[in-house]
């Protein structure tokens, strides 16, 4: 369950796993600021549409890795929706469309508008993100990060070392859990016991940090200047993707 | 176990005022976001169990809301340094989209504005000040940039009164989990001996 993505070497050699994970990431974060100004539906299903078919045609993600991804979108959008539906502004404004009435509840046609808009709005912001994920690496993110954007190195690094010990927290986690059934604490979704489990899922974490630490500071980290091992360059694949982003977003902008 | 190393090789000595990172600082301000990105993904699973009970309670969910907002607050409460409340929530929220989130990039978003806002308590302080009201101030301040991010991205059409009563379920949460849990959760650990080498 708990296994970070492990993108396949289809997915990592496809045109979108081979461009700049900042240029992915810089189009993943527009698309969602364009989608908070858009209003409507259609718009934000077409976008949805278009990241998917990216997803699966330019990114090699395979199809069912991609549909898993999106399954927790069902919910998420139709909670939004839900509860826009239910407790718009319009429902109250007594000039809205009234649709349905049912005791103290009055429903109107703006409402149902702005509930599939929103509904909308999140399905798109969700494929988008699923498929950054679905063609990123991790490392090359950290490596673009540090390299391009020029963050501190001290810390992407660090971060990154520290995103590698998830599976060994996943690890850590089942561990512990086992210990306290062997104590005889067999129900382990009482509030007070997942406390308990999240202290020393901590507790391994940070003498886990201790030892990188150490090991870190042992091979001189981040004390001088840093040759680079995996040197990134911008290629015109980059510069391509990037105005197609753009122009996507630009034409469903300005599309009325 | 192997002992707890309590300072690391190239600086033994650093006092609570002292701003420079020493790797430990950076490792273990990572690894408190990177375990909270695990909190996260399986607690946006709980997260979308509650939803057919939030369609008809909208504001009852939302007193958990606060649980997103940890790491902002128990980070720089154990590091005490510049920085930790937003390295520590940005990673966390890196984390549980890399591990795959609900709400795709915008993980990305909602991590940056709730640490920036805490960071911004804290650095009015000039990371001086940890007493309660302090954490509890930089709890709610965060909780208030994630709720306006929410209203302008996800509620824009909801009635005023709904938002209002988000709000206050946020701040409450926020105080009870984020500044209350975080001191708990940093009171354990220095219980079990992991913090040595940090300021009390």
């Amino acid at each position: 369950m708990l296994t970070p993505i492990d993108l396949t070497v289809a997915q990592e050699r496809s045109l979108l796993g081979r461009t700049n994970p900042l240029v992915k990431l810089g189009l993943a974060l527009a698309w969602l600021v364009g989608l908070a100004v858009i209003h409507d539906p259609v718009r934000p299903l077409l976008l949805a549409v278009v990241a998917v078919m990216a997803g699966l045609a330019l990114g090699r993600i395979p199809p069912a890795r991609l549909f898993r991804g999106l399954v927790p979108l069902g919910m998420a959008a139709l909670s939004i929706a839900v509860a826009t539906l239910v407790f718009a502004a319009a429902n109250t404004d007594p000039t809205a469309h009234e649709l349905l009435r049912v005791g103290p509840l009055r429903i109107t046609r703006e409402a149902v508008a702005a509930a599939a808009a929103l509904g909308a709005r999140v399905i798109a912001i969700v494929s988008t993100g699923v498929v950054f994920a679905q063609t990123t690496d991790p490392t090359r993110l950290v490596d673009a990060l540090v390299q391009q954007a020029r963050l501190p190195e001290r810390f992407a690094y660090g971060a990154l070392a520290a995103y590698q010990a998830v599976p060994r927290l996943g690890q850590d986690l089942a561990t512990l859990r086992q210990a306290r059934r062997v104590r005889g604490v067999a129900r382990t979704w009482r509030p007070r016991l997942l406390v308990g489990l999240l202290v020393g899922l901590l507790v391994r974490a940070i003498r886990h940090a201790d030892q990188l630490a150490l090991a870190m500071d042992a091979r001189a980290f981040g004390s001088g200047p840093r040759t680079t091992f995996r040197p990134l360059r911008w290629q015109w694949t980059d510069l391509a993707v990037a105005v197609a982003g753009v122009a996507i977003l630009a034409a469903s902008l300005a599309r009325r | 176990m192997t002992p707890v190393p309590a300072s690391n090789a190239s600086q033994s000595v650093a006092s609570p005022a002292e701003s420079r990172w020493r790797t430990r600082d950076i490792l273990v301000a990572a690894v408190i976001g990177v375990a909270f990105g695990v909190v996260f993904w399986a607690w946006g699973l709980a997260w979308s169990l509650f939803e057919p009970l939030n369609a008809a309670f909208p504001v009852a969910r939302d007193l958990l809301y606060a649980v997103w907002l940890v790491p902002a607050v128990l980070a720089p409460l154990v590091i005490r340094k510049p920085g930790a409340a937003l390295f520590a929530e940005l990673v966390a929220a890196g984390v549980s989209a890399l591990l795959g989130s609900a709400w795709g990039v915008d993980t990305l978003l909602s991590g940056f504005v709730q640490g920036a806002a805490a960071e911004l308590v804290f650095a009015f302080t000039l990371y001086r000040l940890w007493s309660f009201a302090v954490l509890s101030i930089a709890a709610i301040a965060s909780a208030a940039a994630a709720w306006v991010h929410d209203w302008v991205l996800y509620y824009p059409d909801v009635a005023l009164d709904l938002q209002v009563a988000r709000g206050i379920a946020m701040a409450v949460s926020a105080v009870v989990i984020v500044a209350a849990g975080s001191r708990a959760l940093a009171g354990s650990l220095r219980r079990a001996g992991v913090l040595e080498g940090f300021p009390d």
